[in-house]
């Protein structure tokens, strides 16, 4: 479980977080929330899908990192091994809220930055520290603080890229069937992808108004990400006995 | 004669009946709206009175509800925040078998496994230890503890378990209008109809309004209610009343609010027995309609009354029982001799009545609306058999429908009330429905009894109402090694069916908890 509380110069003075990525930490996550911003370097490194939450059923932009629960493909001993990791996974132990800033008006919010007390990353001898020793943000955190920003701007953005692609409807499920060296047939279920044959129907007005948004371009790199699963499967064939 | 083609209609009445039989032609011929509507072979107009409320018949489909919303293009989470609609999985009867706390399902969700065995022989030997409905359907445990059928993030109309909906009958009605006159390019005429003109060969060839004039048509759909405008001021074609198989003609309605705005909502309709008739329950996001059906030579008004407003106080609150308004409504059980005569068809109100026991009301219209669709003549000389046709498989229909309806009555046990007496006197039970339950003494219901495609109800149906009803199937003794076979093959879907359930159960929100995301979120398309 999770025990977030706001983060502050006097409480935490003292903290610091170990970034090393690892089963230990939590790392061995099957997929993760992406956004377009981060698309290039994402599409690279790891398939992108899109999936529900299955809190509101609103779906949302995913990057693969293994075929079932729990399996994270990418982890070795030496922790994660790929040239990109993508914001969601970077972002722990912190999280982005907001709290109402009546100073600027009345409908106003700033953002606060919680911390997870009880993830195993928090220690007080190894790691990266918080705060300097004066109590101004140390620049691990200011990076931290950097990337939470820009998760908060691509959920906004996520949800703007998904009504597009749904008005158009270029979300179609997606099942992806598995055949392993040893002969086991496994099944990927529960995702979506782009419906590429939509897509090259859509009218010239349609696709200039993906285009102006950006997100003819997110939809390309989704498309292209798909050459990563071919590596995936490779690496859940080396695994075998 | 000349080859008059069929290309206008005209309904005539504009509650759920008029707009539901609208939406589903108009979807169908219509294809889509953004079509110069001159360019159509079709034009339908629906002529609605200004001044007749519509009665709201049915607050409750069948499953089949899903499949008709969605050939006319409507979103299900438009029509679920709109119609102030929540999800039916089935009805739960209390008191049927004693008029104590005896309670069984009747689930939408078929046997487990049900294409390839027949549990009912297998459950007979467990019958002391599990209900029936328990034990082959997942759904009935879930309709206990009033979960959804679906989670949010299920596309629209599909489902974990089988589902069909209540809903608001006169938000409805305004909806599919709105529907039906934006999106399918349906004509809609407000005006009273003051009188009809006929042609030389009987048929009708406009009716004369009020304010609009004189409309013509090639055919004429009357779903003017039970008065019958058409078939039945018009035409004569009377009522063949089932009020001696089927007591009940007499309705209380009442709308209950809830006593807190999160109380939960069922997820079945509940039909609680009385004295001599039955109380339905049924559960809306925003209130319950809770009414008392009964005989009215076996239950006076006063008496019936009392009955309704005991079970509002104590399934509400005594409040709500003081404060509940009720209205009476008469009806005659029974269905028109014929429901297609010349150029004119029947449906809703105006072709029949019968209580609502098992929501027939509204599938009837949907069925009835589909034949239309799917054959519409193409000129009036084939009109005559499109109308035979249609006339049989309805009137087939309907004595299905009034055999299932008795079976709930014919199979209790209680005999408290004259009115429980008279429903088991041989002479009220149709010979067709003391043949099946012949034939179910010895074997039980399966797919061998679904002779005619136009059944109503599947077998599975007369399983759940005869076994939950305490019905008993004297079996052959299991003996032969096929027979053995089988009880394993049985035992083991029997297991799979738990787990089914709890599964669910684990996973399923609360009706209201989904109604409350639905609102927030809705569903997705796919």
């Amino acid at each position: 479980m999770s025990n977030y509380v706001i983060l502050n110069n006097t409480d935490h003075r003292d903290l610091k977080v170990i970034t090393e990525l690892g089963e230990a930490y939590g790392s061995n996550v099957m997929h993760a929330m992406t956004f377009p911003m981060e698309f290039r370097d994402v599409q690279s490194c790891y398939p992108i899908l899109f999936c529900k939450d299955p809190e509101s059923g609103q779906f949302y932009p995913t990057a693969l990192f293994g075929f079932e629960k729990n399996q994270n493909l990418f982890l070795n001993e030496d922790g994660w091994d790929a040239t990109y990791i993508p914001m969601m996974i970077k972002r722990h132990p912190f999280l982005i809220g907001f709290q109402a800033d009546p100073d600027k008006g009345e409908d106003a919010k700033k953002p606060v930055v919680s911390i997870d007390m009880d993830n195993p990353r928090i220690s007080e001898t190894e790691g990266e520290s918080v705060f300097t020793d004066s109590g101004d943000n140390s620049g691990y955190l200011k990076d931290s603080m950097a990337r939470l920003e820009a998760i908060h701007r691509g959920h906004e953005h996520n949800k703007l890229f998904i009504e597009a692609l749904l008005k158009n409807e270029l979300l179609q499920s997606f099942t992806l069937e598995i055949t392993l060296n040893n002969g086991s047939n496994n099944q990927l279920l529960g995702f979506y992808t782009i419906d590429e044959e939509k897509l090259h129907k859509l009218k010239a007005e349609a696709l200039a108004l993906l285009h102006t948004k950006g997100f003819l371009q997110a939809i390309y790199m989704i498309m292209a990400s798909f050459s990563r699963i071919r590596p995936m499967i490779d690496k859940k064939n080396a695994l075998l006995p | 004669m000349k080859e008059q083609k069929i290309t206008r209609l005209v309904i005539v009445g504009g509650g759920t009946a008029g707009w539901l039989a609208a939406g589903i032609i108009a979807a169908e011929h219509f294809v889509d709206s953004k079509i110069n509507l001159s360019e159509h072979s079709f034009e339908l107009t629906l002529i609605e009175s200004p001044d007749i409320a519509t009665i709201g018949v049915g607050e409750g489909t069948w499953p089949s509800m899903r499949s008709t919303l969605q050939k006319m293009g409507i979103s299900e989470t438009e029509f679920i925040r709109e119609c102030d609609a929540s999800f039916k999985q089935g009805t739960l009867f209390k008191g049927w078998k004693t008029g104590q706390d005896d309670v069984y399902s009747h689930p939408f969700t078929i046997p487990h496994a049900y294409a390839e065995t027949n549990l009912a022989p297998h459950w007979q030997s467990f019958r002391d230890e599990v209900t029936f409905s328990e034990a082959v359907s997942p759904q009935t445990a879930l309709m206990f503890k009033g979960l959804a059928p679906k989670q949010i993030s299920t596309p629209e109309f599909a489902f974990n378990v089988n589902y069909g909906y209540h809903l608001d009958a006169g938000k409805f009605a305004e909806f599919l209008r709105r529907h039906c006159v934006k999106n399918l390019g349906v004509k809609h005429v407000r005006a009273n109809v003051i009188g009809v003109i006929s042609a030389e060969n009987g048929d009708i060839e406009s009716v004369t309004t009020d304010v609009c004039g004189d409309i013509q048509a090639d055919l004429f759909i009357d779903c003017s209610g039970s008065r019958a405008l058409l078939l039945g001021e018009h035409y004569g074609v009377s009522i063949s009343p089932k009020s001696d198989i089927l007591f009940n003609d007499t309705a209380l309605a009442s709308q209950v609010p809830y006593t807190e705005d999160n109380d939960a909502i069922e997820s079945s309709t509940l039909s609680a027995a009385q004295s001599a008739g039955w109380i339905w329950d049924i559960g809306l996001p925003s209130r319950r309609g809770i009414g008392h059906v009964y005989s009215s030579s076996h239950n006076s008004e006063e008496r019936a009354t009392e009955e309704l407003l005991a079970y509002i106080g104590s399934t509400v609150s005594p409040q709500a029982a003081d404060t509940a308004t009720i209205r009476k409504l008469n009806f005659t059980p029974g269905h028109r001799s014929k429901f297609w005569y010349k150029n004119c068809v029947a449906i809703g109100m105006a072709a029949g009545f019968i209580e609502p026991l098992e929501a027939s009301a509204l599938v009837l219209v949907e069925l009835s609306a589909a034949m239309i669709a799917d054959q519409l003549p193409a000129n009036r000389n084939v009109m005559d058999i499109v109308a035979r046709r249609f006339n049989e498989k309805f009137l087939y229909r309907w004595d299905r429908i009034i055999d299932f309806l008795k079976l709930h009555y014919v199979l209790s046990e209680r005999r408290d009330t004259a009115y429980w007496r008279d429903n088991c006197d041989l002479s009220t039970i149709p010979e067709s429905l003391s043949e099946k339950l012949g034939v179910w003494r010895h074997q039980s219901p399966w797919h061998r009894d679904a002779v005619h495609v136009d059944d109503m109800f599947p077998s599975a149906s007369f399983q759940y109402v005869l076994y939950g009803m305490g019905f008993v199937t004297q079996q052959n003794p299991i003996g032969s090694r096929t027979d053995r076979e089988a009880a394993k093959v049985a035992m083991k879907l029997f297991e799979e069916n738990g787990k089914i359930a709890q599964r669910l159960v684990g996973i399923l929100p609360s009706n209201r908890e989904l109604i409350d995301k639905i609102n927030t979120f809705g569903f997705q398309k796919i």
